[in-house]
């Protein structure tokens, strides 16, 4: 196997970051949101995990573990925003954020 | 306690200054708790609603103990034995103190060595400044002991004669017609009687007017000096309800503010050009010194004017140079050292002007070391100094004030307003003789001729008895300033001290007049009041006869030498020429009005039978000053032979502390007035019998209409009745620029429901435009920004996103 290098996977990390950051910006949905976010973690996990590979040697066990951690908070993170979610839908019979402006000054 | 007193009798000055303090402190706390205690029954023990007598009593006990200290130290003083062998040393340590009161750095304790001695070892070398303090200090000579014992010999005499006049302060409710008469609102006034605070603030005065005379430099001078103008603010507008002395009590006092910033200033400048403000290290640092042991003398206590050598030596020391004798005057005046070592005399100086010799300053100033000061600067502190007098003792152009300030009750006027502390402005120029320049007493002799005669001038038509007393006073303050001003030293002083007893005795026989006419003050509604007043009426014409310049009266002797060292003067320099003729005129005047006004009181027949009626002689209390005023105002200033006026033994003993440089640098002078005194003496007498006979003729027995005519507009009588229209003068030239100021300063803050509808305009345009609309735009920024924050998630996520974009972009932009 050929080694691609750093490039190609900072390239994709960006890549999915941008998605992730557009996504939560332009969806009204919160499920959409959420999933934005998905998308903006697991680029910083792939940041995370490139670097251990490819960075230097004092990074190898940090990026992996680190990697580990992001993905254990995001579940973390979607059962408690899943949670918020379903509430609000409860309460409001929407998902749509824009609707959630009760506590706006 | 005694010892201490007696171990230095100058010290006794100090306790006879403080008596009138304490009787002040005394008063005012008694007054306090009567105030406080309303209610209880200390109120009714410290006075009640009536006031005392007991507070008058004190103030008179302090005041008597005083003189008695001032007469029996001046006796002690003037049989001092060091006089006779000019002891100087032994004369100041019984005759003077000084103290630190507030010290700026450290002690010097170890001065440094004269300059000069430095400078041989190190041509460069800084020394260090000795520290400068504010002293307290007291210096007894001949001038102020006799002052001082005039101040309070009049002072008591004063405090006696108001115990009887001020009888209806007395009362727990006293009627002021005059607010009656002046407001027109006010139907009928009552207050209490304000007998204490009378005596509060005599006391008070008392205590000011001699801390300024024993004071031995400038600034104890100066907290005197605001004192006393302070009590004058008070008593002038001791009727403060009514506004006219309301009115002549801020005039007086505004007035004394425009002459005290003068003062203040000359202060600055000796502060910072001299280093001290002794009165005495003031004068050996600006005038050379008095022998050298090469007994040199020709430039002895003289200003000497160097010029500023082109090029600077160094960068710390600079170096002057005395200018060949006959080229111009240089433009710097050489300070010398406070500290001399016995041999140094001079060789800074380079004091034979044969050899070409100059000195040189550190830039680091000491007393030790040599200095100089632009000369301009010099002229300027003198003529601060001398506004400061102008103001105090109303000269032209402050001389407004001191007429009006005749609201203030009589006694006041006569002990502040005619005696003492107009006279202080007197004093300090003779005090402060020796630092004046030439130019500086050029002027001073102009303004005291100019207001001596305009002064005169007004005198001659003015119908209040106490105003005419008033323009006496400022012109006879016009004639001390001349003297001193073309040097006759004693001459103006001597006039000082004989003007006090005889105008404190006319004040006071006004004032008695006043009291038995029932507070008619218009001579032309007097009249015949001799048969009913005769002490008053024989006690004023010893005064009026005084201050005309009768001979054996005192004011006879200080007007001849005024008039000697006037005519000396003006003969030795034909230019000034004025200064003689203006006071031989001024005689003749003033013996007029003086005539004019005692003729109106007291001789003819009665023109207003209503006042001549009700008419009566004042009580012993009253009279009994007038009588030992008047035998003061005949023999105040005898000698022997009676008939020879250089032989007054108060000049002879005056002329102890005159200015050592006077002989020499007057020579001239000295030696015309007295190869022409006989002259003068006769033209003198010529003069006063002139206004004696004009004033006979005219006034002996009025004709009614003569007397009670009005003044017609556009005669010069009306033109001096008018006051030479200085008031308006005033009013158009300052009061009303500044009122116009005031205004248009004032139209920038307008309130919205003030002032007229373009005023507000204008305001909203100007100054509270600006400031609300910075007050606006702080409003609606915050509310345009508040937009900001919609609390929509996807707007806040693209602020971020794009800001960290941006701020990415900003790195990149900079990394390269």
């Amino acid at each position: 196997m050929t080694d691609l290098g750093l490039t190609p996977f900072l390239v994709l990390a960006s890549f999915l970051f941008v998605c992730g950051v557009v996504c939560i910006a332009t969806k009204r949905n919160a499920i959409g949101i959420l999933m934005g976010v998905e998308l903006v973690l697991n680029a910083a996990n792939l940041n995370f995990v490139a670097f251990a590979r490819f960075g230097p040697p004092s990074f190898r066990l940090e990026g992996q573990v680190f990697a580990l951690m992001v993905i254990v908070l995001a579940a973390a993170e979607a059962a408690v925003a899943l949670a918020i979610i379903l509430n609000f839908y409860n309460n409001h019979s929407t998902v749509d954020v824009d609707r959630a402006d009760e506590l706006r000054g | 306690m005694l010892d201490f007193l007696l171990a230095v009798p100058g010290r006794l000055y100090v306790v006879a200054t403080l008596l009138p303090l304490l009787a002040f402190t005394l008063l005012l706390l008694t007054g306090l708790m009567r105030r406080l205690s309303v209610g209880t029954p200390l109120h009714r023990i410290l006075g009640g609603e009536q006031p005392r007598l007991l507070g008058a009593l004190i103030v008179l006990a302090a005041m008597a103990s005083s003189a008695t200290i001032g007469v029996t130290n001046l006796q002690r003083f003037l049989a001092d034995p060091a006089h006779a062998t000019h002891d100087d040393a032994g004369l100041a340590a019984r005759w003077s103190e000084r103290m630190d009161w507030f010290r700026l750095g450290s002690l010097d304790t170890d001065p440094p060595p004269v300059f000069e001695k430095q400078r041989q070892e190190n041509p460069h070398r800084k020394v260090p400044r000795t520290a400068l303090a504010l002293e307290l200090g007291y210096r007894i000579d001949h001038l102020s002991a006799v002052l001082f014992a005039m101040v309070t010999v009049v002072g008591t005499l004063i405090v006696m004669f108001s115990i009887g006049y001020m009888k209806d302060e007395r009362n727990a409710a006293v009627e002021d017609h005059e607010v009656e008469k002046q407001t027109p609102t006010v139907h009928r006034f009552h207050r209490r009687g304000r007998f204490g605070r009378f005596f509060l603030f005599l006391s008070l005065f008392c205590f000011s007017m001699l801390n300024l005379l024993i004071a031995d430099n400038l600034f104890q001078i100066f907290v005197s000096w605001e004192l006393v103008g302070l009590c004058s603010f008070f008593l002038i507008g001791f009727y403060y309800e009514r506004p006219s002395a309301s009115y002549a009590a801020n005039k007086a006092f505004i007035m004394n503010r425009i002459g005290d910033a003068g003062f203040l200033v000359a202060i600055m400048i000796a502060w910072t050009s001299l280093g001290t403000l002794n009165i005495e290290e003031m004068k050996h640092r600006l005038r050379s010194p008095a022998a050298d042991s090469h007994g040199k003398l020709d430039l002895a206590e003289q200003f000497v004017r160097v010029n500023l050598e082109d090029p600077i030596v160094d960068d710390s020391v600079k170096r002057y140079s005395l200018p060949a004798v006959d080229a111009e005057p240089g433009t710097h005046l050489a300070l010398f050292p406070l500290a001399w070592e016995e041999a140094d005399h001079f060789h800074g100086l380079g004091y034979k002007r044969s050899q070409d010799h100059g000195f040189e300053v550190p830039d680091v100033l000491t007393f030790t070391s040599y200095g100089a000061m632009p000369y301009w600067l010099f002229v300027a502190m003198g003529l601060g100094l001398f506004l400061g007098c102008v103001g105090k003792s109303a000269q032209m152009p402050l001389h407004t004030w001191l007429p009006d300030a005749m609201e203030g009750p009589t006694p006041v006027s006569a002990l502040i307003h005619a005696a003492t502390m107009v006279a202080a402005g007197v004093y300090l120029v003779g005090r402060c003789f020796a630092l004046f320049a030439p130019e500086v007493l050029l002027v001073i002799a102009y303004t005291g001729a100019v207001t001596m005669f305009v002064a005169a001038t007004i005198a001659l038509v003015m119908t209040d008895i106490k105003r005419v007393l008033a323009y006496s006073t400022v012109s006879q303050l016009g004639l001390m300033m001349l003297a001193l001003g073309v040097g006759g030293w004693v001459a103006g002083l001597l006039h000082l001290l004989t003007h006090a007893f005889f105008k404190a005795l006319l004040f006071l026989g006004a004032g008695s007049v006043i009291h038995g006419c029932h507070h008619e003050q218009d001579l032309r509604k007097m009249g015949g009041l001799a048969k009913k007043m005769r002490t008053t009426a024989l006690t004023m014409l010893v005064g009026v006869l005084a201050i005309a310049g009768t001979p054996f009266f005192s004011g006879w002797y200080s007007k001849d030498l005024v008039l000697q060292a006037a005519l000396g003067f003006g003969l030795t320099h034909p230019q000034h020429i004025a200064l003689f003729i203006l006071p031989l005129l001024t005689a003749a005047m003033t013996a007029f009005y003086m005539f004019r006004l005692w003729f109106l009181a007291f001789a003819g027949a009665p023109r207003d039978h209503h006042v001549h009626d009700h008419a009566h002689e004042s009580p012993l209390i009253m009279t009994l000053p007038l009588v030992i005023l008047a035998a003061f105002s005949i023999g105040v200033a005898w000698g022997w032979p009676l008939w020879e006026v250089d032989h007054s033994l108060l000049a002879h003993a005056l002329n102890h502390s005159a200015p050592s440089f006077l002989p020499t640098v007057y020579a001239h002078e000295y030696e015309t007035a007295h190869h022409y005194h006989l002259a003068v003496g006769g033209a003198a007498l010529l003069a006063a019998a002139l206004g004696f006979g004009l004033a006979a003729i005219k006034y002996w027995k009025p004709r009614r209409a003569m007397v009670l005519g009005d003044i017609k507009p556009g005669t010069p009588a009306n033109f001096l009745a008018k006051k030479w229209y200085f008031d308006e003068l005033y009013d158009a030239v300052v009061l009303k620029p500044t009122v116009a100021i005031a205004r248009f300063a004032g139209a920038f803050d307008k309130r919205p429901t003030e002032g007229t509808l373009a005023a507000r305009r204008y305001d909203a345009a100007t100054l509270d435009g600006w400031l609300n609309g910075l007050g606006d735009a702080t409003l609606s920024a915050g509310r345009s920004l508040r937009r900001l924050q919609t609390g929509r998630l996807r707007s806040y996520i693209l602020v971020l996103a794009l800001t960290t974009a941006a701020m990415l972009a900003i790195l990149t932009v900079l990394k390269t």
